[in-house]
């Protein structure tokens, strides 16, 4: 039972920066962005190409986390610049930086077991042993200081014009504010997290692969919605500390079904199902049955939720409204 | 003072559905001016409200607020000079945010927005004040999420975000329209206050003519793009409903058809 509390925290801290820079664009900033699935595993490639041309783990993790952050500059421009659609402008960079890997690393995968990696790094400079605790807390303290900064941000003049694009947006932009900017702006703050969500995932796992970020972005997902149906409420602090204690969570739930005996290549499709359930289920009419047993709390993130495909046209509404009036 | 010069907009160009929305449209509206708009179905009114506060680019002609040429600045480059409202109440407020962070955002109507903390004690302070102007106490709700409030309610708060920075010009889209008669005296009265407190020049379009002739100091009226009649406080304080539904027959050669109108 222990090596599953520990392998389930240590994951999902790891996983937590993920599932905030998810809940970043899915929810706050109502953009569908599918870079993510890229930008997981760009993060990794570029911190373990660093590692093995030996620059310090630290800094190696950080230029994963700053590849990140370019992949969503490059999301960000394609549909803020060049008008493309923001569904297909996240698979475009994706779809990009399968080669940017396979370039950075020389090969699909690097083992990095032999270098010495940010946890041991970090902790030598306490006088500590890398231990799963150790660890643990590590990225604890990490997760925690990057959900300061975010509920800082996000209720800053900036931030709040970063929710209020993701809110209304022709409303903010006959404020004076220009959408473009807030938009490229939070793309480019989400996948630094999760590029950062994947140079850490590589240095704690030992090695990194092209294929490690399949299926990422339902995890984050469904993280998220675990996190806001949980602990959720509409305050933005609520969402944040949701996020982080959602993929903790879903985690626990993974790695409790592996010993349960459940076969590990089933878990993306239950993930995924899971995922469908909880959205769709309102909508039907034994779902409305069966919400009736949720806590409230449940019942509205699915009726609201950003990640279904109503809400995901709300913006996509938005924005050929635009285009009507520009013609 | 805003001067609208040769304004000209066409929809659908080179389709069979070719329309002129704006048809040479000259306008000078003075400092202080409180104008009403009239007009039928597809008269462009709001496109020219659109036009001015830069949602739609024009064809050609210049608009100018206080000297400055603003045609060719987008709509979040002219946003400082210009507040708006919509017939839409969800349109002018974000529902997910609180009434506190929608007054924060209103604020900066038109400024950078930078690092700093967004809700802070002088600001409340300040949306108290404005908020208790309404009469609605919403002052005492400030972290309510706007979502949960009535139609009225968002618009009332619409007003208010949108003359907080007191605004060159105040732009409105038949804001009370699609809110129960009710509601929809109640934010007259607000919008009335608040204009006369601070002077404010502002253009409203309505679909009812009493509304026209009760509110403001001078009326235009609109017909397929062209401005047909525009007349000051002396000759709208004497006009009754009926006397301008005449003269609206006289000047476009066709009879009113506002189908709302008619239902008002």
């Amino acid at each position: 039972m222990d090596s599953v509390i520990i392998n389930s925290l240590q994951q999902g801290l790891i996983f937590a920066f993920m599932a905030l820079g998810v809940l970043l664009t899915f929810r706050l900033l109502g953009f569908p962005d599918l870079t993510v699935e890229g930008t997981f595993p760009l993060g990794a490639a570029v911190t373990a190409r660093a590692v093995v041309e030996g620059v310090d783990p630290l800094l190696a993790v950080l230029l994963g986390a700053l590849a990140g952050g370019a992949a969503g500059a490059a999301t960000g421009l394609m549909h803020t610049r060049l008008k493309v659609n923001n569904i297909l402008a996240g698979i475009l960079t994706a779809s990009a930086i399968y080669t940017v890997m396979l370039r950075t690393m020389g090969r699909p995968n690097t083992p990095l077991l032999a270098y010495e990696n940010v946890y041991g790094q970090v902790l030598g400079w306490f006088g500590l042993g890398e231990t799963h605790l150790s660890v643990i807390f590590t990225l604890l303290v990490l997760t925690l200081a990057v959900r300061v900064v975010l509920g800082w941000f996000l209720n800053t003049d900036l931030g709040l014009a970063v929710r209020a694009t993701g809110s209304n947006e022709r409303m903010i932009r006959a404020l004076g504010v220009n959408t473009d900017n807030t938009k490229l702006l939070t793309l480019i703050i989400a996948n630094f997290l999760v590029g950062l969500s994947g140079a850490l995932a590589c240095q704690a796992q030992g090695f990194a692969d092209v294929g490690m970020g399949i299926g990422v972005l339902v995890a984050a997902i469904a993280s998220a919605i675990l996190g806001e149906t949980i602990f959720g409420g509409n305050r933005v602090g609520r969402l944040l500390t949701g996020a982080i204690l959602g993929s903790i969570v879903y985690r626990g739930l993974l790695a409790l079904g592996l010993r349960l005996g459940l076969p590990a290549e089933d878990f993306k499709l239950m993930t995924a199902l899971l995922v469908l359930l909880v959205l769709t289920l309102p909508n039907m009419e034994i779902g409305n049955r069966m919400a009736k047993g949720l806590p409230k709390k449940a019942r509205l993130f699915c009726r609201q939720a950003i990640f279904s495909p109503g809400a995901a046209g709300k913006t996509a509404g938005a924005r050929n409204h635009g285009r009507e009036v520009d013609n | 003072m805003i001067n609208l010069t040769g304004i000209n907009k066409y929809f659908f160009v080179n389709t069979p559905n070719e329309i002129k929305a704006l048809d040479n449209i000259n306008l000078q509206v003075n400092p202080g001016d409180f104008i009403t708009i009239i007009g039928s179905n597809g008269a462009g009114k709001s496109t020219l409200l659109k036009a001015v506060a830069g949602v739609i680019p024009v064809d050609s002609g210049c608009i100018e607020i206080d000297g400055q040429d603003v045609t060719n600045l987008p709509e979040h480059r002219r946003a400082g000079d210009i507040g708006r409202i919509d017939q839409d109440p969800m349109a002018s407020t974000a529902a997910e945010l609180t009434i506190e962070e929608n007054l924060a955002i209103a604020c900066l109507r038109g400024q950078r927005r930078a690092l700093a903390r967004a809700v802070t004690r002088p600001r409340l302070e300040r949306f108290r004040q404005a908020l208790r102007d309404t009469g609605l106490g919403l002052e005492d709700r400030l972290r309510v999420p706007v979502g949960t409030l009535s139609g009225g309610q968002r618009q009332a708060l619409a007003l208010v975000m949108a003359t907080m920075t007191r605004p060159r010009l105040l732009l409105l889209d038949e804001h009370t329209a699609a809110l129960d008669p009710k509601a929809a005296s109640l934010v007259m009265d607000i919008t009335e206050r608040i204009v006369n407190r601070h002077q404010l020049t502002t253009l409203m379009i309505t679909h009812n003519m009493e509304q026209a002739l009760r509110f403001g100091n001078r009326l235009i009226m609109m017909h397929r793009g062209r401005i047909i009649l525009d007349i000051g406080s002396d000759e709208k304080n004497r006009l009754t409903v009926a006397e301008l539904i005449a003269k609206f027959a006289s000047c476009s050669g066709t009879v009113f058809d506002n189908d709302r109108a008619l239902l008002a």
